[in-house]
């Protein structure tokens, strides 16, 4: 009977979520389209790093390159023999990707594809290092990528970078994607599989003990992360439609570790509200930088101040909840209606 | 009282989010919004800062423009970029969108300007690029132009000189390879110079760096050994004033060319007395007039900021009053109807020179070449293309 009235709940939850993307995306001007898309992508990312720092408990810090290697792959497989002749004025694209072209959604795959293969050549040999010293490696691979794009100038055109590739990260599209990303990642967490990350993540000795193949469980989960990465780099360059190297710098990985942590470490919830927060809070702050007419005070717009904000907001968020805004916890109905079950009885009965 | 601390932060900044809605309603009818694009914040900081400065003069100078017989009142809506792709075509979006501007200018870094390109593409507002030299930036889009000239002008540019008055015939190549700018001068100065020496091989080696590198002597040995007759090594003047300080430890003497990057103080703080004879590339010279507003510029950049403009300040004062004059010409501010004007462009008389735009939108202009003398900036020569 429980059961179902929380099934209903999350049915008419989702309808609820359909419906209002679908009035956001018709009603809202361009500009906040533009800032509930990106959300949409950065629920990607955040939920693919999530993944190894949450769940699996590997500090890794190399996604910028592969949401590089995603969103490289996409860009070059979906831009037209004409469009990349344009790009290539320095030096002509090697002939056969010239004339490759590939619908969106294959390109989509491929690009996820290219950063799970990416990621075992990588995973090989840098899982077998722990903690600090895997962030350290994966950092390193980061740069590394990003140095092979900067220099294969006939492959990526280098530091010049690619323009005019079709924006296909439309909101049905990002939404799509972040809506499958979740429910992937909610399987798998209360898979068997999930509880094997969550058993490495508490505890590797234990876990090696108890039978898990330790190197087997982190691979997986770096590989499955890369790949997400991966097609979240490629919406990403779909969406502002030119990518160039210097985009994907440590910068990129930080903001979305930013996400992880501010949402909660290991909390699927956590990641998605911490990508609309932080994405949409970033755009809100913008007034700062502005003119302002505060009764005596007068400033002449001081470029930056919203950071400055910015991160006095992200103090007090982790002063006052020290693992992030969900903790490791996850939505669910009961607790949901508990708040408000609870405030009517307190309102009732007065502090105790 | 956590729960109180809470409260507060949200009153705030819900009162501060509903304070911003009330300040962006306010348009008045006799107000032309200029957007300004810059990164004012990360890596390019610096550079959009100095463009700011132009922009901010010439708004000092020319407050407002005449369309129809009515005066308008010239606003500056600034967005900061972030230098950062992402932001940049947030911070786009938003100066269409929210701060409805007719005419934006910018922004110092071309892949910025190029992940805001489709944005003013589909509002069809028209954007003036200051010093963004990557040919991408205009190529594909009818509403994007810009002040500055590219790589392909200035490449020739710095070949003629090396092939005629240096007299070289042998040219080693040092660039910044995560650099667009270096690697697109770099590779328009090896055409040109194999087509003037008629050698293919007259361009005896390709060097890389990456921004931020500070050792130089693995690439500088090589040079060495290759004896060239000139050194082109375009790029960021700190590594660039590095290199030419530690090629001349090195003992290499053959002469360094370079593009316009170079052109600003701190190359010659940084070189000191190793750079000494250094040639660049410009785009207007203080002491050498171009244009009768240079003098103006020069003279009022001097008395609001009490120092020497750079080169990308200059490009700023004339975005801002290359947008002028076409509102002028116009005869109106309806984004379309400027975006016409802007292509229409023919001798406009800017600060650093005449501009005539080509059909892609990039201008046909003159450029200086100047050498480091006496740890001053010496005006050697005008180009014209």
């Amino acid at each position: 009977m429980k059961i179902k009235r929380n099934t209903l709940l999350s049915l008419a939850g989702i309808a609820l979520l359909v419906g209002a993307i679908a009035v956001a995306d018709a009603t809202l001007g361009r500009f906040s389209v533009r800032i509930l898309n990106l959300s949409a992508i950065y629920i990607v990312l955040a939920l693919s790093l999530n993944l190894l720092n949450g769940f699996t408990g590997l500090f890794s810090l190399g996604h910028a390159g592969f949401m590089a290697v995603g969103a490289y792959v996409s860009a070059l497989l979906t831009m037209s023999p004409a469009q990349k002749d344009m790009n290539f004025f320095l030096e002509p694209i090697v002939p056969f990707l010239r004339d490759l072209q590939l619908p969106f959604p294959l390109a989509l795959l491929a690009a996820g594809a290219c950063a799970g293969l990416v990621a075992v050549v990588i995973g090989v040999p840098a899982l077998r290092l722990r903690d600090d010293y895997l962030a350290i490696a994966t950092l390193g691979f980061a740069e590394i990528i990003r140095v092979l794009i900067t220099n294969a100038q006939s492959l990526t055109n280098g530091a010049q970078g690619l323009k005019a590739i079709t924006k296909y990260s439309t909101t049905w599209v990002v939404w799509s994607v972040a809506a499958l990303s979740v429910a992937f990642m909610l399987a798998l967490v209360r898979s068997s599989y999930g509880r094997t990350m969550k058993a490495v993540r508490d505890d590797e000795v234990a876990a090696e003990a108890m039978g898990v193949n330790v190197f087997k469980v982190k691979s997986t989960s770096f590989v499955i992360s890369s790949f997400m990465a991966g097609v979240g780099g490629a919406l990403l360059g779909h969406m502002i439609t030119t990518i160039d190297p210097k985009m994907f710098t440590l910068t990129l990985t930080f903001n979305i570790l930013l996400i992880v942590v501010l949402g909660g470490n290991g909390s699927i919830t956590g990641s998605v509200i911490g990508a609309i927060v932080v994405t949409v809070l970033m755009e809100a702050l913008r007034f700062l930088d502005m003119p302002m007419n505060f009764l005596f005070i007068k400033t002449d717009g001081l470029p930056g101040l919203r950071m400055v904000i910015f991160s006095i907001l992200l103090m007090i968020v982790v002063l006052y909840r020290q693992r992030g805004l969900m903790g490791n916890k996850e939505f669910n109905w009961d607790d949901f209606l508990g708040i408000f079950r609870r405030k009517g009885a307190s309102g009732a009965g007065g502090r105790s | 009282m956590k729960k109180a601390i809470l409260v507060i932060v949200a009153i705030a900044i819900v009162a501060s989010v509903v304070g911003c809605s009330k300040a962006e309603t306010k348009t008045d009818a006799n107000v032309v919004k200029f957007g300004v694009f810059e990164p004012l914040t990360g890596a390019n900081a610096a550079g959009g800062a100095e463009e700011l400065d132009g922009i901010r003069l010439a708004q000092e100078l020319y407050p407002t423009v005449t369309v129809g017989g009515k005066e308008y009142k010239i606003e500056l809506a600034i967005a900061d970029n972030k230098s950062d792709k992402v932001e940049a075509a947030n911070a786009g979006q938003r100066l269409v969108d929210s701060d409805k501007v007719q005419v934006v200018l910018g922004s110092w870094g071309s892949g910025l300007s190029m992940a805001a390109g489709p944005v003013f593409k589909d509002a069809q507002i028209p954007a003036i690029g200051l010093s963004c030299t990557n040919p991408l930036v205009t190529k594909d889009n009818p509403f994007y132009f810009r002040v500055c000239f590219l790589d392909p002008f200035q490449g020739t540019v710095m070949a003629n000189y090396a092939y005629k008055d240096v007299g070289a015939r042998k040219a080693v190549i040092i660039r910044e390879v995560s650099n667009d700018y270096s690697v697109g001068l770099a590779k328009f100065f090896a055409d040109s110079f194999k087509a003037l020496t008629g050698d293919q091989g007259s361009i005896l080696a390709e060097l890389n760096y990456n921004t931020n590198d500070q050792d130089f002597s693995a690439q500088l040995t090589q040079v060495k050994s290759l004896k060239p007759d000139v050194i082109f090594a375009p790029g960021n003047y700190t590594e660039s004033a590095l290199i030419i300080k530690q090629a001349r430890e090195l003992g290499i003497a053959a002469p360094f060319l370079g593009g316009d990057t170079w052109e600003i103080a701190e190359f010659i703080n940084v070189g000191k007395q190793a750079v000494e004879g250094a040639v660049m590339s410009a785009f207007f010279d203080n002491d050498a007039p171009l244009t009768p507003l240079s003098k103006v510029f020069v003279e009022s950049y001097q008395k609001k900021y009490g120092k020497l403009p750079s080169g990308t300040a200059v490009l700023g004062f004339d975005g801002y009053l290359l947008a002028i004059d076409a509102i002028k010409r116009a005869d109106s501010v309806d984004p379309l109807k400027i975006r016409d004007a802007v292509a229409a462009t023919k001798d406009f008389a800017g600060a650093a020179g005449y501009v005539t735009l080509d059909a892609n939108g990039d201008p046909i202009k003159s450029a200086v070449i100047k050498e480091v003398k006496g740890g001053k900036f010496v005006f050697k020569t005008t180009v014209a293309p």
